[in-house]
């Protein structure tokens, strides 16, 4: 249990390096500075933009970790992902029509329930092609993911070809798309912070179910686990983190893939350790990424998405390879 | 009732002390309210357009930050940047201590400055130009704001004195239909100028006409561009650019390249929407209305 001031430290650590890091580096003491209430223009810089920024990073990161745990155990798939399964895509193009086409209700309530639909939608989707395919081990299950993934790509892709105002609209989309952290005002961090809180709890009351579904279908159900409803619920709990992550952070890559497995190496393969500690890396790993896309190429700021990709792609071939060869 | 009496009373007070430092407020692009207390003396411009236009109302020595593909006036050009083809830095904005931001919603520009500026009381005003209207209105605007309003009054005048003379010159001439092309994509598709641009606007005033209108998606095949058969075909670029395109097969069947009525047109003019957007409109009308003098 070593593993846990460790992760709690490297957060902290990764946070404040984090709100530190921009093409204009802070120091540690400006950041005490801005927050104890200076206010020139650049401790008000810190205060309003970048450290809610870094926060948010932190927790949509947590979601994702989540996500990908609940992915992993529920399809009992090391390589299982929300944004190879599919449901960070069915989630995408959630957005992207509360995005851009005109609906009779509010955005900020579509937005987020659009976006859960399309990422439920899209893992039934998957579940139901390889079933239905009997294609259900780990490679069946990533191809149909990567078919419908394909297919909610281009049917987005039309959506802002089509109906985006060019200069408006198209390009609230596409940082979407790239994935990237949007800096929330603080009441908005505040209730992303429940959200995050409540998408650990909701997982959670998994965890021991999705312990027991580790030893397999038939075992499972002799330990007398309701498998099919229980695979039910736990894909719309792994939607609705999905969703609260894509909603706050885009399309961010390969982090629900990572994740878990890091954490994995840390505190082992039970859900009830393993999923705070999962939330705890992906918070570390998109904290990093999101400073990294903020610092590596002034003046210009990189999408997170692309960081995460290049940084997590390699990682997934890594996984592949090893699988491949047992 | 009460408020149009204040903003004559407002207005009224401006045009009296035009140097003084009154906070001046204006409506842009996205409907937003905007106030700068006084005259900014330093301003992040983003985009060729808003910097041509700031200085073509002499505040160039006031532009403190630009972006990396604004390459007019010569003396902005050392200017430090804050963003470019990936986007704009908050940070290196904010590092510029600007007191005024313009910017125009392309390239992640909006997306990315309007809410930071916003949250830290920095002025920031989008301009859009979806015809010449606006880049004349966007004029006015930006020198109200920057305490210059009568300069902008006069520069605005000699455009539109221009815009008239082009307007006179065309009138009642058959206007040749067009298609102007402004980009090439590597899949082999064309970007045309839609209506409902500045630019498509500009093909109007100059005595021309949209051959087609593009549709919802900017990017059109060359067989669209073949069978709506216009009687001119304009390249937005290089004359160098422009006969490689017509070079290539189906091109020279077309009855425009047929009767030569192809010609290059200059990218900077007909696509920054700023002061030199009429030198374009002048250069259009002189190539589709060619027998008549040109001014």
């Amino acid at each position: 249990m070593r593993a846990w001031p460790l992760l709690l430290l490297a957060l902290a650590l990764s946070i404040v390096i984090a709100a530190c890091a921009g093409h204009d580096w802070a120091t540690p003491s400006d950041l005490f500075r801005a927050i104890a209430g200076a206010t020139d223009l650049r401790s008000r810089l810190l205060v309003e933009w970048r450290i809610p920024r870094v926060l948010a990073a932190a927790l949509v990161g947590a979601l994702l970790g989540l996500g990908g745990t609940v992915f992993q155990g529920v399809f009992r798939n090391p390589l299982a992902e929300p944004y190879l399964l599919g449901s960070a895509g069915g989630a995408a193009l959630g957005a992207t029509v509360a995005l851009l086409v005109p609906l009779a209700a509010p955005q900020s309530f579509v937005l987020p329930v659009l976006a859960f639909a399309g990422a439920w939608g899209a893992t039934m989707l998957v579940i139901g092609i390889s079933r239905v395919s009997g294609a259900v081990d780990a490679a069946g299950m990533l191809l149909a993911g990567v078919a419908v993934a394909a297919i909610l790509g281009a049917l987005r892709s039309f959506l802002m070809l089509a109906l985006s105002d060019e200069t408006v609209s198209l390009q609230i989309v596409l940082s979407w798309v790239l994935g990237g952290v949007q800096t929330p005002s603080w009441p908005i961090l505040g209730l992303l912070a429940v959200i995050s809180l409540a998408c650990l709890m909701l997982t959670m009351v998994l965890a021991s179910r999705l312990d027991v579904l580790g030893l397999g279908e038939t075992m499972a159900t002799a330990f007398g686990l309701s498998v099919n409803r229980f695979i039910a619920f736990a894909v719309l709990a792994g939607s609705v983190v999905v969703a609260a992550a894509v909603a706050f952070g885009g399309l961010v890559a390969f982090v629900g893939l990572a994740s878990p497995h890091i954490a994995r190496w840390l505190v082992g393969p039970l859900h009830r350790p393993l999923l705070p500690a999962s939330a705890l890396v992906g918070a570390i790993v998109v904290t990093s990424a999101d400073a990294i896309a903020r610092a590596a190429l002034p003046p210009a700021e990189i999408p997170l998405g692309l960081v995460t990709a290049v940084a997590g792609g390699p990682f997934f071939i890594l996984l592949l390879a090893r699988r491949l060869r047992t | 009732m009460l408020r149009a009496l204040l903003g004559a009373i407002l207005a009224f007070g401006v045009a009296l002390q035009p140097v003084a430092a009154a906070p001046v407020t204006v409506r842009d692009a996205f409907d937003r309210s905007v106030t700068v207390p006084a005259p900014p003396q330093r301003i992040v411009a983003i985009f060729a357009s808003n910097v041509e236009m700031l200085a073509a109302l002499g505040l160039a020595d006031r532009i403190v930050g630009i972006e990396s593909f604004t390459r007019y006036p010569p003396e902005v050009l050392g200017k430090p940047l804050v963003g470019g083809r990936l986007g704009f830095s908050v940070d290196e904005v904010v590092a510029q201590r600007p007191d005024f931001v313009v910017v125009t919603p392309s390239r992640q520009a909006a997306n990315q400055l309007v809410d930071p500026m916003e949250r830290l009381g920095i002025p920031i005003v989008v301009l859009l130009q979806r015809n010449v209207e606006e880049i004349l209105s966007n004029i006015r605007l930006l020198a109200r704001l920057c305490g210059v309003a009568e300069r902008g009054e006069e520069l605005v005048a000699k455009l539109q004195a221009r815009l008239d003379r082009v307007e006179q010159r065309v009138a009642g001439l058959k206007p040749p239909s067009v298609v102007m092309i402004t980009g090439r994509l590597g899949n082999g598709l064309l970007l045309v100028t839609r209506s409902g641009t500045y630019t498509g606007d500009a093909i109007v005033r100059a005595g021309g006409r949209l051959a087609f209108d593009g549709g919802i998606i900017a990017q059109v095949s060359p067989e669209a561009i073949f069978n709506s058969d216009p009687d001119m075909l304009l390249f937005a670029g290089t004359e160098k650019d422009m006969k490689e395109l017509i070079g290539r097969p189906g091109w020279s069947d077309m009855r425009a390249v047929k009767t030569r009525r192809v010609h290059a047109t200059s990218r900077v003019e007909l696509l920054i929407p700023g002061p030199r957007t009429i030198d374009g409109i002048e250069h259009l009308a002189a190539i589709f209305h060619p027998a008549t003098p040109s001014q």
